[in-house]
């Protein structure tokens, strides 16, 4: 047998190829006791691998039995006859199974189970379309449900280990209660005996019944919120509770027993806050500790910050985490994220400027510079929902945002005339390359170093001020005069920036403008003149409609406050330029499709390759919207790239390496479904994935919001993946998935392992409403069920060694070598959900998991 | 039955027992391995298991990674000073008259007018004493041949630099410089300016030529945020780690009971078979990486408490100083007694010597050829500062970690000694001649780089006290492409504006990875393919063709 045969067997192989099968290439033909034995090549999302045998080539022949581990299949029984033919196919799931996982992995952050079961429902066009209109999908994170105040009941069951019951805060605070009620038995129908003392607070407090301390002392019975009867208690505390003796206090009138079990049941009032409320029995037999907010997971209490100015990073980072686990605007979410790293600034420097140039206490600058990121973002997300959002649009926000101008030194930079050198100051060209190469055009991509000088002048007096209020989005406003204290004395305090009442916004500044002409996109002769009749031209390898047309501009905008115009004109001349086009198409199909996008492909030349093409149908519908309008509607390159045939490709899905972002969302997700009380199966803990140290900033130091380095976080593979990068991402699924029981902390099976956060995941829950009660005991349907979930586009045939690792790992115990059968462990039992939790560790630390 | 000559695929009548048919393209490396065996070198392959050709035939061609006859391995450590060093005012070109207020009014740095500049010799190291503060001197500090000047805030460069052991090599770049960052920072990494042909890193493709990818876990080791592109590459895995500290848990869940069984599973994990895609053997190959490091990490103390080392020497003050500043008891102080003048970094440099520390350990106590860390923040676009400021904070950071370096090589060598270790300073280009409206400098052309090691040819003199051969390259009143003096001269030679280049970097890197780690020139020659193009005159010396700048060729520094 030699090669030639083998691929002739190929090639016949081929004229049967049916719809939904794939012919493998194949690799050897070996015979082991008689047995056929073939090694292949392994298709992507094959369901299955079979293999027909035949006495004469071009005769399908029957299905031979045989079974297959990784790129080896078996026959069952040796062969007949001296000579046969063998073909082998696969079957691969459906382009629709495929696609609807590709897109929950690039368009969304990862897979819920309840997506994937709704876009089997919906359809991958409907989806797409749907996630296109992102201001048709109704989202209220940001808002409370209502408008009035929430109140939330709490019940829980525990021993009777003292008879005082101990109520107070975390912190510094308030917080309403109403309607408390202890009564024996696990369940209280409402009609047991309060064994509390004027639990509804209908009554003066008494030493009979409720008790302050001095930390609770401006506590009262209030009839501000209500939730039953006519009065509920307002409790206030200095600082944070943690006994009888800083607590609101009621002492029983009969003594509980330790031997018996309560129920205590509350009401209270849900509010943004930080705070955590405890109501506990003295010696912890009953005690519930939970946020004052409400859902813990909820935005509202970061939004409600953010809005007021009084957020830190932190709060703009878990807010923005939230959202990417639990927004249904995925599509927009996972745009708004490349837009900030596109256009990419850093908080710290921010910081600084407030703190050290602009003359902010050091408390006041982190809250300001957070509040230059969110705005910017804001707006982004605003714009993206215009079904006509350009390119323009968001290039322009970047531009007047002062983030970016504090970030790429723009608030300094100086053109005016030097009466001392007897020349205009030179520019900082900071901000005018980074437009030129990471922003718009692409490094080295119809520019150079002589128009990076003349572009950097027009930048000059675009500055970062203190506008009064109601000016604030006038560039041209004089600083804020108004003063919050104007009864101070003090001249130098009355007139410090802490007592001038405004916001820090855009301010265009005649006077460090330059205001001579400039020639950005001209021709230079040998000696860097700038040949004022000859523009620059596109070059011939765009093709039509683009070569050769000229892009020279020049700015002759003067000194007066026109000059704001050098700037404006510059953006919305660079947005649609051809270069620009390219630039962004192929960062937006390396987010979407894979890593292997190229800058300068030759759009003329006969080699045309599907990524090549696929840039070159984005710049297409960038130039000429197919729905009329403006040119560079982001909606409509970003449709060209969804349907293409590059993106369904079953190649394309799982081809990308997640960000730590996109790690951490999708492990999240990957366990969020929608209990029947609304509750989910996964708790997101924001504040501690993106803080200092944790897993957002061990995983390669993705710092959101606070990158130096302008060219943004990698979309590829190489800069996430190492030894140290990844033994990150497996200590946080340790932590993740093994370091409590259901969602709750503390009670778990485990402790928790590492310092990388307290968000938790119950997959137990998910396979309880996912699978009928028999099949929650089989190790097969549980290892099916979890590989679903977890690798929608493989298909059966490619993921068998998983799946026999998992029934393994699930039939065995604890110490990894002694056969423990599965089905004896009863669903709901801590062995049972360890069990599970283990897998589920596992398949997250798989590689196939860190990919998307 | 079918005729034997049949072009259809047919058993064979007589068919032995399990014989396999192999087409071409399905060789494994390991069938690769086992046909090529017959090779050079078989006794340093028996080892091996599953290491491409390539690889094999490295191990019989250099002396890369391969101890020398007395016995020592080679070590290179590097520290990559990212967004481009202004190395003008480094290493100052006092002796151009040029330089100074009239193009640098807020960031020149002055001269001390109490002090020659005429002297020959050593160069000048100002004393703090026990009692002054240890970077109080605001004056540029003599390198003794007449021309240079170092920053003061590099006052500990000086003691390495007398002994012998420095070379600075100014005015470095490569032909048709590029002013982004990014793409300038790849090119130095890939070792291949201006082309994107060349996607590995230049240390990597180093480490191939060694034959040890594969064969040992650690060959190239970086510690940052992520793995440089410097040591990156398709065909073997180099190691980053941000925190060696947290390299103890061999990535499963950390009880007793759990340990065994989800190592096993971890391993089953990442050795199931799945459809090639982008990425996956990327994938594959750090999770072995990360495995097999884990287990070498476990007798290495990287911890805090560990971070004993001293110095042996009286430089600045008294002595002992704690050679890693990683907390303000560490930093220009040592264990009790000592009288501390003063830090000797900045306190935001603790990390970054963390990471320094884990790159010397490594190199000290593995079998790594490879190892180093980076400085971020040299974009002083605003606010360079001077004497003191942004900028020179920084270069506290590079005067230390050369000097503390020596200091532990010398003082604690296990498997690297001094003589056995290059360190060399990479950063992607220098920053414009003339300072900007913010006090600070924006992107330009030829900067720095400093190469110390017990093997370096610096600083030597003769009995006499003569001066035989200076470790000041580029920047002297006689070098072999002069430093042109005046607003027209070798500052601005580069478009008006820009310190022209006189050595290329490629001929720095090639010198030490040929002369120090011990790369035969053809391996060279793939390392670094430019080496192979006589038009870019990167050995000898001469115009580069690419854009008609003459160069020295290889510095005289080993």
């Amino acid at each position: 047998m030699n090669s030639l045969n083998l691929r002739w067997m190929l090639w016949m192989a081929l004229g049967l190829v049916r719809v939904g099968a794939e012919t493998p290439d194949l690799l050897s033909l070996a015979w082991t006791n008689g047995r056929p034995i073939l090694e292949f090549r392994l298709v992507p999302s094959a369901s299955e691998y079979r293999v027909r045998s035949s006495a004469s080539p071009g005769v399908a022949g029957p299905l031979l039995g045989g079974s297959h581990r990784g790129g080896r299949w078996t026959a069952e029984a040796p062969s007949v006859g001296d000579s046969a033919f063998y073909r082998l196919e696969a079957l691969i799931l459906s382009n629709e199974t495929v696609r609807a996982s590709t897109l929950l992995n690039r368009i969304a952050y990862g897979p819920t189970p309840d997506e994937l079961d709704r876009l089997a429902t919906l359809g991958t066009d409907a989806y797409i379309e749907e996630q296109l209109a992102p201001e048709k999908i109704i989202e209220n994170l940001d808002e409370a449900p209502d408008t009035g105040p929430v109140w939330r009941k709490i019940s829980i069951t525990g021993t009777g280990s003292s008879s005082k019951l101990y109520v107070y805060l975390s912190g510094a605070g308030d917080a309403y209660l109403d309607e408390f009620r202890l009564v024996a038995g696990t369940a209280d129908n409402g009609s047991a005996p309060n064994l509390l003392a004027n639990g509804d607070f209908e009554q003066p407090l008494a030493a009979a019944n409720w008790t302050t301390t001095t930390n609770t002392a401006n506590s009262a019975r209030t009839t501000d919120f209500v939730h039953g009867g006519n009065a509920s208690f307002h409790l206030v505390q200095t600082a944070a509770g943690s006994t009888g003796t800083d607590s609101l206090v009621q002492t029983t009138a009969t003594a509980l027993s330790a031997s018996t079990t309560y129920t205590l049941s509350f009401w209270y009032l849900t509010r943004p806050s930080n705070l955590q409320l405890t109501v506990r029995l003295s010696g912890s037999g009953i005690a519930t500790t939970v946020p004052l907010q409400g859902n813990a997971e909820s935005p509202l209490p970061y939004y409600a910050r953010l809005q007021e100015g009084s957020a830190t990073i932190g709060d703009l980072r878990a807010w923005h985490v939230l959202h990417a686990v639990q927004s249904r605007r995925q599509l927009a979410q996972v745009f708004q994220q490349f837009l900030e790293n596109h256009f990419v600034t850093e908080y710290s420097k921010g910081l600084t400027y407030f703190d050290e140039r602009a003359g902010l206490p050091n408390a006041w600058s982190g809250p300001e510079s957070t509040r230059q990121e969110f705005n910017e973002n804001l707006r982004w997300r605003r714009a993206f929902l215009n079904p006509q959002c350009t390119f323009h649009d968001l290039l322009k926000i970047s531009a007047e945002s002062p983030a970016m101008i504090i970030y790429l030194d723009t608030v300094l930079s100086r053109g005016d005339y030097n009466t001392t050198t007897k020349t205009n100051r030179i520019a900082n060209e900071n901000y005018a390359r980074e437009l030129c190469e990471l922003f718009a055009f692409g490094v080295d991509n119809g520019y150079d170093q002589g128009d990076i000088e003349q572009i950097s002048r027009a930048w000059t007096g675009w500055t970062v001020e203190l506008l009064s209020t109601n000016q604030a989005a006038n560039p041209f406003a004089p600083r804020t005069t108004v003063l919050i204290n104007s009864g101070l004395t003090n001249a130098t305090e009355r007139n410090s920036v802490t007592n001038l009442a405004g916001l820090w916004s855009f301010r265009y500044r005649t006077d460090r403008h330059d205001p001579r002409v400039k020639w950005a996109f001209y021709e230079r002769d040998a000696k860097g003149g700038i040949l004022t009749n000859s523009p620059k031209t596109v070059p011939a390898r765009f093709g039509p409609p683009w070569a050769g047309r000229s892009y020279g501009l020049k700015l002759d905008n003067g000194a007066t406050t026109n000059g704001i115009q050098d700037g404006y004109q510059i953006l919305r001349h660079m947005a649609d330029q051809p270069f620009t086009q390219e630039y962004i198409s192929v960062k937006l199909c390396r987010l979407l499709v894979h890593d292997e996008f190229h800058h300068g492909y030759d759009f003329t030349d006969a080699e045309t390759s599907p990524e090549e093409s696929l840039v070159h149908a984005c710049m297409m519908a960038w130039e000429n919207p197919p729905k009329g309008g403006p040119k560079g509607q982001m909606r409509d390159v970003l449709r060209v790239i969804l349907k293409s045939d590059l993106f369904r490709q079953s190649n394309t899905a799982a081809a990308k390496v997640k960000t730590p972002l996109e790690f951490a969302a999708s492990t999240l997700r990957a366990f969020r479904a929608a209990k029947p009380d609304g509750a989910f199966t996964a708790a997101t803990d924001a504040p501690n994935l993106v803080a200092s140290g944790g897993l957002l900033d061990r995983a390669g130091r993705m710092r959101l919001f606070d990158r130096a380095e302008p060219d943004g976080y990698a979309e590829d593979a190489g800069g996430w993946v190492s030894a140290g990068t990844l033994s990150e991402r497996l200590r946080y699924v340790q932590s993740l998935a093994l370091a409590g029981a259901g969602l709750a902390t503390g009670t778990g099976v485990r402790s928790n392992p590492d310092s990388l956060g307290s968000s938790r995941i119950d997959p137990s829950a998910v396979i309880a409403l996912r699978l009928a009660n028999g099949a929650q005991r089989s190790a097969e349907a549980v290892t099916d069920c979890l590989l679903g979930l977890l690798f929608p586009s493989e298909g059966a045939a490619n993921l068998r060694e998983y799946r026999a690792l998992g029934i393994g790992f699930l039939n065995t115990a604890n110490n990894g070598t002694t056969p423990s059968d599965f089905s004896a462990l009863a669903p709901g039992t801590k062995d049972y959900d360890s069990r599970v939790r283990g897998l589920v560790a596992l398949l997250l630390s798989s590689p196939r998991f860190q990919e998307q | 039955m079918r005729h034997a000559s049949s072009p259809l695929p047919i058993k064979p009548l007589n068919r032995p027992a399990d014989r396999a048919m192999n087409t071409p393209q399905i060789l494994t490396r390991r069938n690769f391995f086992s046909t090529a065996s017959g090779l050079a070198a078989t006794a340093a392959l028996s080892s091996l298991t599953d290491v491409p050709l390539f690889v094999q035939k490295a191990l019989a061609e250099g002396g890369l990674g391969q101890p020398d006859a007395n016995g020592r391995v080679k070590k290179l450590l590097f520290i990559f000073l990212r967004g481009a060093n202004d190395g003008l005012n480094n290493v100052i070109p006092h002796g151009d008259d040029a330089y100074g207020p009239k193009i640098r009014d807020n960031i020149a740095i002055p001269v001390d007018p109490a002090q020659s500049w005429n002297v020959q010799g050593k160069a000048l190291f100002p004393e703090a004493g026990t009692t002054g503060a240890t970077f109080a001197y605001p004056y540029s500090l003599p390198l003794g041949n007449g021309f240079a000047g170092l920053h003061p805030a590099l006052k500990f460069l000086t003691p390495v630099y007398n002994a012998g052991d420095l070379a600075f090599i100014h005015r470095v770049a490569y032909p048709q410089q590029s002013r982004s960052h990014f793409d300038s920072q790849a090119y130095w990494e890939t070792g291949a300016p201006r082309t994107t042909m060349v996607k590995d890193g230049m240390l990597y493709r180093a480490m191939v030529e060694s034959g040890r990818p594969g064969r040992n876990s650690l060959t190239g080791v970086s510690f940052q945020n992520s793995l440089p592109l410097l040591l990156r590459g398709s065909r073997a895995a180099m190691t980053n780690l941000s925190d060696p500290t947290r390299y103890d848990l061999l990535g499963v869940p950390n009880t007793a009971d759990g340990n065994l069984k989800a190592a096993r599973a971890l391993e089953a994990a990442t050795g199931a078979a799945f459809p090639n895609k982008a990425n996956r053997d990327l994938l594959q190959q750090q999770y072995e990486n990360m495995r097999r490091t884990l287990e070498i990490f476990a007798g290495i103390d990287f911890s805090e408490t560990g971070n004993t080392f001293v110095d042996g020497d009286v430089t600045d003050g008294n002595k002992p100083y704690y050679l890693f500043p990683t907390t303000n008891a560490k930093n220009g102080a040592g264990p009790s007694g000592t009288t501390n003048p003063g830090y000797v970094v900045p306190t935001s440099a603790y990390g970054y010597f963390n990471q320094l520390k884990s790159a010397a350990l490594i190199l000290n106590k593995t079998d790594a050829l490879v190892a180093g860390t980076q400085i971020d923040g040299w974009d002083t676009h605003s606010n360079q500062g001077g004497v003191t400021g942004a900028h020179a904070n920084l270069l506290q950071r590079v005067g230390w970690s050369i000097y503390a370096l020596r200091q532990y090589f010398r003082r604690y060598a296990d498997q690297c000694r001094w003589d056995d270790l290059v360190i060399v300073t990479l950063s992607e280009f220098g920053r414009t001649t003339i300072e900007n409206s913010d006090n600070g400098t924006d992107h330009a052309e030829a900067s720095v780089m400093y190469v110390a090691g017990g093997g370096i040819k610096g600083l030597r003199t003769d009995a006499t006290g003569k001066v035989t051969h200076s470790g000041v390259f580029n920047c002297g009143p006689s070098d072999p492409v002069a430093w042109q003096t005046g607003m027209n001269g070798s500052m601005f030679q580069s478009t008006g504006r820009y310190l022209q280049r006189a050595t290329d970097f490629r001929s720095v890197m090639g010198k030490v990875i040929r002369d120090h780690l011990g790369a035969s020139q053809e391996q060279l020659n793939r390392i670094i393919p430019g080496y192979a193009d006589p038009n870019q005159s990167l050995k000898a010396g001469g115009i580069q063709a690419q854009d008609k700048v003459r160069i020295t060729g290889e510095p005289d520094l080993i």
